[in-house]
């Protein structure tokens, strides 16, 4: 490695100072997306799409109890169905000390996966023992189901899908049921059922937090006024596009595997955990992923590493490859971190809007979240008290899922929205009031930044500023369920806010390789969640390199001893940016120290390019070589590399760079300060008959600090804007209270949004350069989906005079929150 | 063949896949999406909802958009059915369009919405932007890429309109 090029050390407060005047690509529109043509074309391979000669397919039981044990299973009729080629039963010895990682753990270790590959450097950054982690866990195939759904009890190869599926079908299982609790308040009453009896001695409470800043009651009594209010948040999931599989085929000693995840390299690892294979003896193949939002990166899930032990087993018993799927019913099984959420306000606050305290009382199902953080993060507020309680319940698994801070986002944008609401003010005033940071105001902020070289930019005024205009919210806003429509129905305006939390975190590495023709290949393999990672990177190297775009190359799929951040695009970009960008710049220095430096061989010395002069004369721009003071005097990058390469007999590699990134261990080390903004404004209209909304208008502004691809970043606007419509509108995987069976498990009853679900979106980036990424930049990927929700439930308010108290806001609950407003008088 | 229809129903047809005949023993219950995905290759057919509510498994016969996952094999012998496959091998100006208008994100139901916006470009050449959004209003991107699918489409018919 080059001395001179500095790698930025794990150092929270390092940032990239290096902004170049102007830039061939980055911030450019019109670049076509590099992987375009294959997804549009249909020629993308998905892990779903692989099929290898000899494949069996896997299918495993999925538990058509919530709660049960298995006393009996009788496989005989599977085992006599031509085609059925190996049984995996949960009582088989060598599943005995399979461990499924983490599915249904007692304990949150989700700080655990935040830190991607640097998870893996050491136990001492557990946030758990392992020992610890593999006592809540159970294994890949076990006796007993705590949700309806889970995978258990017996997996079966056959040689078609459809002989796979028949002969779990003919297997006979004599089952326990036993009482199943779904509401997380309700498993925590005495007398409760166990939710998971083999677990934690049958107790449903699973940890309870108490976190305080300042003296939240003396918060209270400084306060000119007090409100209370509960939400509640109902489970949801990511329905993503493509349902989960893996490919495994055993060669040798060797296993190969194909996987659908989003952190596939944490899934190999895992499966190296599990089996004893050890890591260089598993070869990973990454196809294209049909989107995961998070949930797919789940180390507690069966799909990350539960199902790759069973084909495994199975490939290695039948020596064919075996493909394991899920159907849409057995993808639906993730729920988000927020699912099902309880959560008690108290706030206080003064006549003029600035917030004196919050508490919050919190109660989850198992693997929730709690809702204090972006308080601490984004405001001045300087009285804090969460008290949150997780209960183990009978729900299928929790994840983060765009993003790990849903709950956060919700409870911040509840405590504002009710604020402005009870002051009668403009919440757009409230936010600005309050904005700051760790209980510090926007003088504290405006210092720090000076102190820290970032620009002194406010980030939120700026925010609000440009949204205001773009949704005319001085016309448009007013008081709530006042103003009927011409069409008879109710018009409703909302705003909130956040900042972007995920803007720098985790390890990522990439290698550089510049071949004799002049092309440069990325080497890193990722999987393809997040939005256009490929051109991106591809962009800042040729960039930084000085080639043309085309020159540039990266196909992440298969291993290369190099990884790189998932998702990508956004917020990661943050930390696979700096690699792209370093690595980069080492191999410029290189090329043009081949470009002066002869080479000689035994006798022999070879000229280079440009034998009468140093590096620091030379540049390179559109992959040519060039004399600075003389830009005639070019030769193509090609022709360099092939004299330092070829004149050696071409036994010599190519010039090769790479570079590694480590930082911000959660993006949000104490002294740290989060400094870009982002609010978002929804326009809807209520029919007041029946509870039906029509979302209008969306309006994104997002502080992205510098935005590399400015489609990618509108991507991210728009696609989290219908992604948060579904959220907030009807999205809920509903669970038959009483046997805790899932009923709409499928994307004809579960409801995301679809093209006639908003009418319009408005996207506005601002670029400050506040962020900690490379050129200034933060992410936004997380944010919109997240933070949006709770802009149309303001704007449902603002239109009909109340809360809508329980998510989603279906149309029942919009009746009855109208016919609370009628029984208060609003209209 | 007769044989094979007494051991269970399975019957010989041949799909008209793309201009090419395929002549294949289906079963009754084989769905076209199935067929063309597992037996035939190909993969630009998606499965993601598997119950007529995606659209990512669009195909077009007898010049309609049908979802193939709702759709018998056993049924569609003599109808000519085109794929992704076909527009991609034709360099399709949907193709570039989608590519540069940034209408995809993971791209896993992509394949679903050209194909539905070719069935309607064949039959509408200028297409407003209703006209698209009813036409693709039945398919699913969960990325919520839809407004970008306007741009892509009016691309691509000024491209087929010279």
């Amino acid at each position: 490695m080059s001395e001179d090029v500095k790698i930025m050390e794990y150092e929270p407060l390092v940032r990239d100072r290096y902004i170049p005047e102007k830039f061939q690509f980055l911030g450019k529109r019109g670049i076509s997306r590099m992987d375009g043509v294959e997804k549009a074309g249909g020629t993308a391979q998905y892990t779903r799409d692989v099929n290898l000669p000899g494949m069996l397919f896997c299918k495993v039981l999925a538990s058509p109890y919530a709660n049960a044990l298995i006393k009996n299973v009788d496989t005989s009729k599977a085992e006599a169905l031509p085609g059925v080629r190996a049984i995996l039963r949960f009582d088989d010895p060598e599943l005995q000390d399979k461990i499924l990682l983490g599915e249904n753990t007692k304990f949150n270790a989700g700080h655990i996966a935040s830190d991607g590959q640097a998870f893996y450097h050491g136990k001492e950054e557990l946030a758990v023992t392992q020992e610890q982690w593999i006592q809540g866990a159970g294994r890949v195939l076990d006796g007993f189901a705590w949700w309806e759904g889970a995978h258990s009890g017996v997996a079966i190869a056959a040689e078609s899908l459809q002989i796979a599926e028949e002969a779990i079908r003919l297997v006979e299982i004599e089952w326990e049921e036993r009482d199943v609790v779904l509401n997380p308040i309700e498993a925590l009453k005495p007398g409760a059922p166990p939710a998971a009896p083999e677990l934690n001695d049958g107790k449903n409470l699973l940890r309870k937090i108490r976190i305080e800043h300042g003296d939240a009651e003396k918060g209270f009594q400084d306060a000119d006024k007090l409100i209370e209010f509960d939400i509640r948040r109902r489970p949801y999931t990511a329905a993503d596009g493509e349902p989960m599989s893996n490919v495994i085929l055993w060669r040798g000693d060797n296993l190969e595997i194909w996987a659908h995840q989003q952190q596939p390299y944490d899934g190999k690892c895992l499966l190296s955990a599990v089996t004893g294979i050890p890591l260089n003896k598993i070869k990973l193949h990454v196809p294209f992923q049909g989107c995961h939002f998070g949930h797919g990166g789940n180390p507690f899930m069966h799909h990350t590493h539960g199902f790759h032990v069973i084909s495994a087993i199975l490939s290695k018993r039948t020596g064919r490859p075996v493909k394991t799927l899920y159907n849409r019913r057995e993808n639906f099984y993730g729920l988000s971190q927020d699912a099902d959420s309880h959560t008690h306000f108290k706030v206080g606050f003064k006549d003029d809007g600035i917030i004196t305290a919050v508490k919050i009382d919190n109660i989850t199902a198992k693997m929730g979240q709690y809702g204090i953080d972006h308080f601490e993060d984004n405001t001045r507020i300087p009285n804090l008290l969460l008290n949150y309680v997780e209960a183990q319940t009978n729900f299928a698994p929790a994840w983060w899922m765009r993003c790990e801070q849903n709950h956060n986002s919700f409870c911040f944008s509840a405590v504002f929205a009710h604020v402005a609401d009870a002051l009668g003010m403009d919440p757009t005033q409230v936010a600005l009031k309050n904005d700051g940071v760790g209980g510090k105001d926007m003088e504290y902020l405006s210092k720090f930044k000076k102190d820290h070289g970032f620009p002194d930019r406010d980030s939120l005024a700026e925010v609000i500023e440009k949204g205001k205009t773009a949704i005319n919210w001085e016309n448009k806003w007013h008081e709530a369920g006042k103003k009927m429509l011409p069409n008879g129905k109710l018009h409703g305006i909302g705003f909130t806010w956040d900042h972007e939390w995920d803007d720098n975190r985790g390890a990522a590495s990439a290698g550089l390789i510049m071949h004799c023709d002049g092309t440069v290949d990325i080497l890193a393999q990722k999987a393809d969640d997040g939005v256009n990672p490929m051109t991106t990177n591809c962009e800042i190297v040729a960039e930084e390199l000085g080639m043309k775009l085309k020159d540039v190359n990266w196909r992440f799929f298969e291993e290369t001893g190099f990884q790189m951040m998932t998702p990508d695009g956004s917020c990661n970009l943050c930390t696979d940016a700096y690699v792209s960008c370093n690595m980069a710049r080492k191999a410029k220095k290189t090329l043009l120290e081949y470009a002066t430096t002869p080479v000689k061989l035994i006798e022999i010395e070879y000229p280079p390019a440009f034998p009468d002069h140093k590096p620091e004369d030379l540049d390179v721009k559109d992959s040519m070589v060039f004399v600075k003071a003389d830009p005639e005097n070019s030769v193509p990058v090609a022709e360099v590399v092939k004299r330092a390469t070829l004149n050696q007999n071409g036994t010599q590699a190519p010039l090769f760079e790479w570079a590694y990134q480590r930082q911000g261990r959660y993006g949000c080390e104490e002294g740290r300060h989060r400094l870009c903004r982002q609010g978002y404004f929804a326009e809807v209209e209520v029919d007041p008959d029946t509870g039906e909304v029509d979302v209008k208008k969306i309006v994104s502004i997002n502080d992205v600090g510098k935005a590399l691809s400015p489609e990618t970043c509108e991507g991210q606007q728009y696609g989290g804007a219908y992604m948060a419509t579904g959220r907030v509108m009807g999205e809920e995987v509903i669970y038959d209270p009483k046997t805790g069976v899932r009923l709409n498990a499928n994307l004809v009853d579960y409801k995301v949004a679809t093209f006639r679900d908003i009418d319009k979106t408005e996207n506005i980036l601002v670029e400050t350069g506040m962020g900690y990424g490379p050129y200034g930049l933060v992410g936004i990927g997380e944010d919109c989906a997240t933070v949006i929700p709770f802009a149309v439930a303001n704007a449902i308010q603002n239109a009909i005079g109340e809360w809508v108290d329980d998510h989603p806001a279906t149309p029942n609950k919009v009746i009855q929150a109208i016919q609370k407003a009628k029984e208060k008088g609003v209209f | 063949m007769a044989n094979v229809e007494e051991q269970g129903g399975a019957k010989l047809v041949t799909l008209q896949i793309n201009g090419d005949g395929h002549h294949l023993v289906v079963e009754p219950q084989e769905t076209l999406r199935e067929v063309l995905q597992d037996r035939i290759g190909l993969t630009g057919v998606k499965e993601m909802c598997d119950r007529g509510a995606c659209g990512s498994c669009t195909v077009i016969m007898d010049g309609r958009p049908v979802l193939s996952c709702m759709m018998l094999a056993i049924e569609c012998g003599g109808h000519p059915i085109e794929t992704i496959e076909q527009l991609n091998s034709q360099e399709h100006p949907l193709i570039q369009a989608y590519a540069d208008n940034h209408a995809m994100q993971c791209g896993y139901c992509t394949p679903g919405f050209v194909v539905t916006a070719k069935a309607l470009l064949d039959k509408n050449p200028d297409p407003s932007e209703e006209d698209i959004k009813t036409a693709l209003e039945g398919n699913i991107c969960r990325c919520g890429t839809y407004p970008a699918h306007i741009g892509a489409v009016q691309d691509a018919a000024r491209k087929l309109k010279g």
